[in-house]
């Protein structure tokens, strides 16, 4: 058997997100500086090392970034650039769907539940919720051709349990958990949002006012 | 004099028990229209000031008082009204200690213990009231000002509730205990109420309105954070539909990478099986007697070939016997049925001297009534005669059965 040490490391180097939400004893074992250190330690011979994102505390998500880079790790790294940079777009506006149709004040974030179910109900009820759907299905990200409602909305959440963005706690119940990949999603998109001066959160309140108006 | 306010007081309270129904229809509707209630009850009510019209041919509402008091009683968290004014409080401290200073130096010693009482009272009300207020700030933090809906007017009542906390932190300031001991002067009881009761309570609240400030700035980060993801969301999709070959820059190219997008792909692949370790021998049988028992699964599906042919053929007629005792049963009511009479099924027995026992034949003839079709059952009486249990009540022992024309 593993120690939760062990387990940890494991985890890290199988390329995971160690979040309150899917791990809470890693995350837990990790939040104790001393006992990162010991991990860090570990993946210092593999030129690795945990990374962090989100503030100390309740947001945090751990993940393993490399220590230094070489020119082999530049590209692992800009080709993965690429891919998220690719999927920010399908899954924003996923976000936003699943955000409207449960008619949320808050987006989705580390640990709220999303009940399959009833968002299936919403979908199906509100035309321009099945739009969306349809389009958010049809990203390459996705990967969809299905033309119904329930093949596409189960297609969109079992991607996103294999991309990490959400678990399933039971298997036998259609409730979604988000994990803490989102929450390293909005750092991405905050990102790019500062780093290139595009005031996305400007631009959203002038656009919602303009919509009052 | 006091024996009057008492009787009022009750008469009052009375009052409100007795149209309890309307004033709670007020409370929760907001107002009462008139033709609610009766004109004499209005009447009434309205003079004992429990309810008042606030402007000509308005609905009647609820007065402030009786609201507070519902609003207290009932733990509701809409009560947004808070009481920040110290200074007119203290202003009252003052005045009081000031009436029982002048008493006592008159030697006026009745005047001055109703001074007494009267300023504590106001004291004992100004601690609780704060104590209230403070209450009401938590309640409000502990649902995280969930009477509203949307996150915006979340953020708007935090900014409310905040400035409330600032305007009672600043009412508090304004208690000067060097002011007090001076008033108080070498007064034991004076010096007890203003002084150290007062400090009291103050240092209580003050110290849990601080905690109540910083836990306020937290939600208020919290809402904002949230309502910041959201735009962030929006203006990012926003962005893109205005602009859609947008592409982020290499940030991920440069000479330093920020942390972010320093991630390291996945290197660990599962583990292969050992099977020349022989500390895993019980795992590995374990594996082995799973493997063997879906093969047995499988079998009933290859032997079903085997099956002999199944082939449909009539089944064979059978008749149904007539029981003898209830042919006899049947005879019975024959009997009955002809001699037009009561008849005991005792005495049938003993005349028919039939071969079963007295109290098969009893239940032969209770079942054969009960069995009958309630059309023909309509026809027939059957008197159970016997007595009750002379031990346990509801038991009735059966001791002979008359079955007569109905």
């Amino acid at each position: 058997m593993l120690s939760i040490k062990g387990q940890v490391i494991e985890r890290l180097l199988q390329g995971a997100f160690i979040c309150r939400t899917t791990d809470e004893d890693g995350w837990r074992f990790l939040t104790i500086p001393g006992n990162r250190d010991e991990v860090d330690n570990y993946l210092g011979q593999l030129n690795r090392q945990v990374a962090t994102v989100g503030a100390g505390g309740q947001g945090e998500v751990f993940f393993c970034g490399y220590r230094q880079l070489g020119d082999a790790e530049r590209k692992v790294i800009g080709q993965q650039f690429r891919d998220i940079c690719q999927a920010l777009t399908p899954l924003a506006e996923w976000l936003v769907l699943v955000q409207e149709a449960a008619a949320q004040d808050a987006p989705l974030t580390e640990g709220t539940p999303v009940r399959l179910n009833a968002l299936q109900t919403v979908i199906e009820d509100t035309p321009a919720f099945r739009e969306q759907l349809a389009r958010i299905s049809h990203y390459r990200l996705f990967g969809s051709n299905s033309p119904t409602v329930d093949n596409q909305l189960k297609l969109v959440f079992r991607r996103l349990c294999e991309l990490g963005y959400l678990i399933r706690p039971n298997p036998e119940k259609q409730i979604y958990l988000a994990t803490g990949k989102l929450d390293y999603l909005y750092e991405v998109i905050r990102f790019i949002d500062e780093a290139e001066g595009l005031s996305l959160e400007a631009q959203a309140e002038v656009a919602s006012q303009g919509q009052l108006l | 004099m006091s024996g009057n306010l008492h009787q009022s007081g009750v008469r009052f309270l009375r009052q409100l028990g007795r149209h309890a129904d309307p004033i709670m229809k007020a409370y929760l509707g907001g107002s009462l229209a008139d033709d609610e209630l009766e004109p004499g009850v209005q009447e009434l009510l309205v003079k004992d000031g429990i309810l008042y019209r606030p402007e000509p041919g308005a609905d009647l509402h609820l007065r402030r008082v009786v609201r507070a008091l519902l609003e207290e009683a009932l733990r509701n968290d809409r009560n947004r009204q808070i009481d920040a004014n110290a200074a007119s409080t203290l202003a009252a401290f003052m005045t009081l200690a000031d009436h029982y200073k002048e008493a006592r130096h008159q030697g006026d010693y009745a005047a001055a213990d109703v001074h007494l009482a009267d300023l504590r009272e106001h004291v004992y009300a100004f601690g609780e009231t704060l104590r209230h207020s403070v209450r009401v700030l938590w309640s409000r933090i502990n649902n995280e000002f969930g009477y509203v809906g949307t996150l915006n007017a979340k953020i708007r009542e935090n900014e409310l509730t905040q400035s409330q906390v600032s305007e009672l932190l600043g009412g508090l300031e304004l208690v000067s205990f060097e002011t007090l001991a001076e008033t108080a002067g070498d007064l034991r009881e004076l010096r007890h109420l203003l002084v150290t009761n007062l400090q009291r309570t103050l240092s209580a609240c003050t110290q849990e309105l601080s905690i109540v400030q910083g836990r306020l700035l937290e939600l208020l980060g919290r809402f904002r954070e949230i309502r910041g993801r959201t735009r962030l969301l929006k203006g990012w999709l926003l962005h893109m539909t205005q602009r859609p070959d947008y592409q982020a820059g290499p940030h991920a190219g440069g000479r330093v990478v920020p942390q972010l997008f320093n991630q390291a792909p996945p290197i660990l692949a599962p583990a292969s099986l050992d099977i020349h370790d022989s500390t895993l021998e019980a795992e590995l049988l374990a594996l082995l007697a799973q493997i063997r028992a879906q093969s047995q699964q499988d079998r009933p599906a290859q032997l079903l070939g085997d099956a002999p042919d199944l082939t449909l053929h009539a089944p064979e007629t059978f008749e149904v016997q007539p029981s003898p005792i209830r042919a006899a049963v049947d005879a019975y009511f024959c009997q009955v049925i002809d001699s037009a009479q009561a008849i005991s099924a005792l005495d049938y027995h003993r005349q028919e001297s039939l071969p079963w026992d007295a109290e098969s034949w009893l239940y032969q003839v209770i079942g054969g009534y009960d069995g009958l079709p309630e059309a023909q059952k309509r026809h027939f009486e059957l008197d159970m005669i016997g007595e009750p249990h002379p031990l346990y009540s509801g038991n009735f022992i059966i001791r002979d059965l008359r079955l007569w024309l109905a």
